[in-house]
């Protein structure tokens, strides 16, 4: 038993109620040919690079299975006879695959996956970190006011030293947005250089010095 | 193309001083965090040029195993409409 994988465009104006029984068909015909269905990913609609029947955008489905050379088979015989898909494409993904490993991926996964709606709390760590440490920064010089009531002198102290890192961990988050921003632009840059035909030309040119000399 | 070379040949000597060689590397080599993978389109584009071509390794610095495994996911893009076979001319 092989793992494939098969990408479908179907046709973005059915609608819902249209795609449904589609989608349904191909999960289907799985089963029916001793296939395990692994995953059904559901891409959306989208641009297509270049129109196929006349058409701009697609709908695009992706199942992931186990199955054999006849399941692929079937599965592509109907997407050349159903016209509402547009294009198909089957990747194998690995050969010889143990159908309880996969089983067993597949339940890690959903495990994973109800871990992961749980999981937008914890996520939400990040953004709710930087409210706790200003919350911090305050109780501090709230404390370091109070502080200030009780001694004059050492209590000042205390309050612009509070400040003092309140600032220089602000300084320091958006120094490190910078830097990011930064690099990714320059990478873009570099792309670009790479992309741009001058540089291709100009390179080919080089090289025909070379062979010259 | 009789143009540039004319160009190129009457600024080659001030070009043989000014020729620098930017040591190209591999970029998936470099981040193995990148995955060259057919349904990212994304990260794709880096490699194909504006007309839609796959740019070489001799200009890209790809290693020779990224760059065959580069190559097969540009055609499978291609082939279910994530990249152009021919891009427009922008």
């Amino acid at each position: 038993m092989q793992r494939y994988e098969t990408i479908f465009i179907i046709d973005p104006d059915l609608g819902e109620e249209g795609r449904a029984p589609v989608v349904e068909r191909l999960v289907q015909l799985i089963p029916q040919r001793n296939g395990v269905l692994v995953e059904e990913d559901h891409w959306g609609a989208r641009k297509l690079a270049y129109p196929i029947r006349k058409k701009q955008r697609g709908y695009y489905l992706r199942l992931d299975y186990c199955g054999d050379g006849a399941l692929v088979g079937e599965l592509e015989r109907f997407c050349r006879i159903d016209d509402r898909l547009l294009k198909y494409m089957t990747v194998k993904l690995a050969d010889d695959v143990n159908v309880d490993e996969v089983q067993a991926e597949m339940a890690e996964r959903a495990a994973a996956k109800a871990a992961a709606e749980a999981g937008p709390t914890a996520e939400a760590g990040p953004t709710a970190e930087a409210g706790p440490t200003e919350e911090a920064g305050a109780t501090e010089e709230a404390g370091a006011t109070a502080e200030a009531g009780a001694t004059a002198e050492t209590g000042a102290t205390a309050e612009t030293e509070s400040t003092a890192e309140t600032e220089s961990t602000e300084e320091a988050g958006s120094t490190s947005e910078e830097d990011e921003s930064g690099a990714s632009a320059g990478d873009k840059d570099g792309d670009a250089d790479e992309a741009s035909p001058e540089d291709t030309e100009d390179d080919v040119d080089e090289d025909d010095q070379e062979d010259k000399e | 193309m009789p143009a540039p070379r004319t160009r190129s040949g009457s600024a080659r000597p001030r070009r043989r001083k000014k020729v620098f060689h930017r040591r190209k590397v591999c970029r998936f080599c470099a981040d193995s965090s990148i995955v060259i993978d057919y349904k990212e389109p994304k990260t794709l584009r880096h490699f194909i040029t504006e007309r839609g071509k796959i740019i070489p390794r001799r200009i890209s610095g790809t290693c020779a195993r990224h760059q065959r495994t580069l190559t097969q996911a540009i055609k499978r893009a291609r082939t279910i409409a994530l990249l152009p076979f021919v891009g427009s001319l922008e």
